[in-house]
């Protein structure tokens, strides 16, 4: 079963770099992005997700905020914090507010994916089972009398759920937004499954008081009467990380600048480069180091024809002009 | 090094600066408030690896600027407020590059009569 990793962060840069640095991870787990805990909070109800990794600082809801929410409402999935402002007393209010993992920007990629392969290892640690039939399989959970968490994907479908079992009783079972009984008819109704078993179970609260027969009985009898409790995606939804860029940005920009410096300003083209990704993203963390704040703009001589001015985004923007070009006006008029 | 960097260094706005030797070393550092937190086990062989085919970078945050300039010996970054008119860093810089190069090591007949 490839996992789900949400992060979230309001640094475009660092998300789109990071979504393409994870890009040799994509046979252990998929990516989905979130640009704040607002957006996170939605795409966790939308798909079902094995582990979060969230910057600190962001608007709306912050890290921290979005770290209760998920412990509230998530308690099972394992969250990772990223902090370019990191403190010991932020990693302590961290590790008190449940977070599993801790890193300071910059990091190596490497490094956060080597903590997120070893947190995602644990969902597995009890061991993974293939085409088996759900509803066998957990009535032995239960006359073992196990405490575990339990991820299964239909194989029909690809929908993922998951229950909790305490001392083999069903607590609590989840698909997407669904919750509780509903969520555990959907389960019990998949034919065939792929699961994998952690042990333990970090659920408290018992949401299902029915047995675990009449719960797969009544399965059976909504599945035959094709009864549909809510319209869950089969397949990973992502939540629009970021508002979208408008279409005529680029038009706007160079409107912005002409009328502001005129036509004999010295600008030559403007148009949108991802080759410049990966130099943006290294001045970012050089800013980050500094305590600088985000990256607005970069201004680049490189002894050619023109000069470049780099503007971050899900797409770099770049602005190529002469020499000559009234530099300082120019930076000023862009950063207004 | 210092007394080369003096004049940069007492401008209005700076806040320090760093020498990088082309593989990403740091060579030379001076901060006017002290150094940031962890400068000396930061790696910045990426950033510097960044700045390849660069003459001149001027980097804008929302809290400061770096200025960079390509020197033979490697790359100067000089830290400084948001609002630093960088004119007159430029012009500073320009009369330093030519102090920034690499030892000429002397050959030939002229290396005995060394002072």
């Amino acid at each position: 079963m490839i996992k789900n990793v949400l992060l979230v962060d309001d640094d475009r840069e660092m998300l789109v770099a990071l979504k393409e640095g994870f890009q040799r991870f994509k046979d252990s787990f998929a990516i989905l992005l979130a640009a704040d805990g607002l957006k996170a909070v939605e795409s966790l109800k939308k798909n079902t997700v094995s582990l979060v990794v969230t910057d600190l600082k962001m608007p709306g809801m912050d890290g921290f905020e979005l770290l209760t929410h998920i412990m509230e409402h998530y308690p099972d999935i394992p969250v990772i914090i990223i902090t370019g402002y990191s403190t010991p007393e932020m990693e302590r209010l961290a590790r008190e507010g449940g977070a599993v993992g801790y890193i300071a920007k910059p990091f190596l990629i490497e490094n956060l994916a080597r903590q997120i392969m070893s947190t995602l290892r644990k969902e597995s640690e009890g061991g993974t089972l293939h085409n088996v039939s759900s509803g066998m399989f957990l009535q032995l959970i239960e006359m073992e009398q196990k405490t575990c968490t339990i991820r299964l994907e239909d194989k029909f479908s690809n929908k993922k759920g998951i229950l909790f079992f305490n001392e083999g009783e069903l607590f609590d079972a989840r698909v997407n937004d669904l919750q509780g009984k509903n969520a555990a008819y959907e389960i019990f109704s998949w034919d065939q499954v792929n699961l994998s078993i952690q042990n333990g179970c970090a659920l408290k609260e018992k949401r299902i008081h029915s047995e675990m027969q009449h719960l797969i009985l009544e399965a059976a009898r909504r599945k035959d009467e094709n009864v549909v409790e809510s319209g869950q995606p089969a397949v990973m939804e992502e939540v629009e990380p970021f508002e979208p860029e408008p279409v005529d940005a680029i038009a706007a920009l160079k409107e912005k600048i002409i009328a502001k410096l005129g036509p004999a300003c010295g600008l030559e083209d403007i148009y949108q480069d991802n080759a410049w990704d990966s130099r943006v993203l290294q001045f970012s963390r050089a800013g980050d180091f500094f305590n600088l704040g985000g990256l607005e703009m970069g201004y680049i001589d490189r002894g050619e024809e023109n000069d470049f001015i780099v503007l971050p985004g899900e797409n770099t923007t770049v602005i190529s002009v002469s020499p000559k070009c009234p530099r300082d006006k120019l930076l000023r008029i862009l950063s207004e | 090094m210092q007394e080369l960097f003096k004049d940069i260094l007492t401008m209005e706005g700076i806040k320090g600066l760093m020498m990088f030797s082309f593989a990403g070393e740091p060579v030379y550092r001076e901060f006017n408030q002290g150094p940031p937190e962890g400068i000396e086990s930061r790696d910045w062989s990426l950033f510097i690896e960044s700045l390849a085919g660069m003459r001149e970078t001027d980097l804008l945050f929302k809290k400061g600027r770096l200025y960079i300039r390509r020197t033979d010996i490697g790359y100067l970054v000089v830290l400084m407020g948001r609002f630093m008119p960088i004119a007159m860093l430029r012009l500073q810089c320009d009369i330093l590059l030519p102090s920034l190069k690499p030892a000429k090591s002397v050959k030939g007949i002229r290396r005995l009569f060394r002072k």
